[in-house]
């Protein structure tokens, strides 16, 4: 009884191995290639949180610039008036 | 027997395990699942960033115009008031220097205060002048100036509120009225070496200390230690006093 349970366990490990082995698997370049596009991916990614960032930024300077124009007029204005006055 | 059974059983597990990290390895399917989807997202992400170098070109291209345009406005604005960059720059520093003369005399206590009252009308002046400039007229300015004008007229409020009276003299045969005498009065300092504190504060007045007449009206400064200005003005009348001794002497 225990001399056909050691064989069972042992034809299993067997089969489970041949299982594993005999499956097709990818080449060292193809894995190169896989690593690759993943590394193009990884450096896009960085790449379009760095551009948000820049337009983030330029959309504040643009807005900041709109608000020195807005009032620059108003100046412009009030100045023109006080030079009529003096 | 137990030989056998222990052998089999440590062939069973090394087997196991092989098994179990070949079965950890990537298959051809899980490559190509992957190969396509990483290909479709790199795609996508390229897509994305062309478009984002686009918006941010145009945006590059906003912010010129808009720095541009905010030049022309303060360029506009300059010469309305026929002023140029280095002329706006001598006319701020002008303002420093107003800012820091008050702030220096905002600092001194009443008595000091009082000693250097004509600062406080030297930068009435430069306040003054700086008005008369164009520049004057530009927001930022206007109302520096205007602040600046309250805090010199705070300055005159806090000499008067500094407790400054006034001491009509009287005659000398009914209340021996000289300088050195008001000062020694109780009601004025009760002590007489402080007779130049008088002299001084009345400048406008009194050119000889020796001589003030009936009726003038004399501006008490507050009480206090005489100040440099004050002592000197102490040596330079007993110095004057020595050499007319001496010329009346000869």
């Amino acid at each position: 009884m225990k001399k056909s349970l050691c064989g069972l366990l042992v034809a299993g490990a067997m089969l489970s191995l041949v299982a594993a082995g005999c499956s097709s698997r990818p080449s060292a370049e193809e894995l190169k290639q896989l690593e690759d596009l993943k590394a193009e991916v990884a450096s896009l990614e960085r790449e379009i949180s760095a551009k948000e960032s820049e337009k983030a930024a330029l959309q504040r300077a643009i807005a900041e610039k709109d608000a020195q124009l807005k009032q620059c007029e108003q100046d412009k204005a009030l100045v023109q008036e006080r030079l009529q006055g003096m | 027997m137990n030989v056998v059974r222990t052998f089999s059983l440590i062939i069973t597990l090394a087997l196991v395990m092989v098994s179990a990290v070949a079965a950890q390895e990537m298959t051809k399917d899980e490559w190509q699942r992957q190969i396509n989807e990483n290909t479709a997202k790199r795609n996508e992400l390229r897509a994305k960033l062309n478009a984002l170098q686009a918006e941010v070109d145009k945006l590059k291209k906003d912010d010129a115009d808009k720095a541009a345009a905010l030049k022309k406005c303060n360029d506009e604005i300059l010469a309305l008031v026929e002023a140029t960059p280095e002329s706006e720059r001598a006319f701020a520093a002008m303002l420093d220097q107003i800012d820091s003369k008050i702030n220096e005399l905002a600092r001194l206590s009443n008595q000091d205060l009082w000693a250097r009252k004509g600062e406080i009308d030297d930068v009435q002046k430069m306040i003054d002048e700086a008005r008369k400039n164009k520049l004057s007229l530009l927001p930022k300015y206007y109302d520096r100036i205007k602040e600046q004008q309250n805090r010199v007229d705070a300055l005159r409020k806090s000499l008067e509120g500094a407790g400054m009276q006034t001491y009509t003299v009287g005659t000398w045969a009914r209340d021996r009225d000289c300088l050195w005498n008001i000062a020694k009065k109780p009601a004025i300092y009760n002590n007489a070496f402080l007779w130049p504190k008088i002299w001084q504060g009345n400048k406008d007045q009194i050119k000889n200390p020796d001589i003030i007449k009936p009726g003038q009206k004399l501006k008490i400064p507050p009480k206090g230690d005489l100040t440099n200005e004050e002592k000197a003005a102490v040596r330079s009348y007993w110095q004057r006093k020595q050499a007319q001794a001496g010329t009346g002497g000869q």
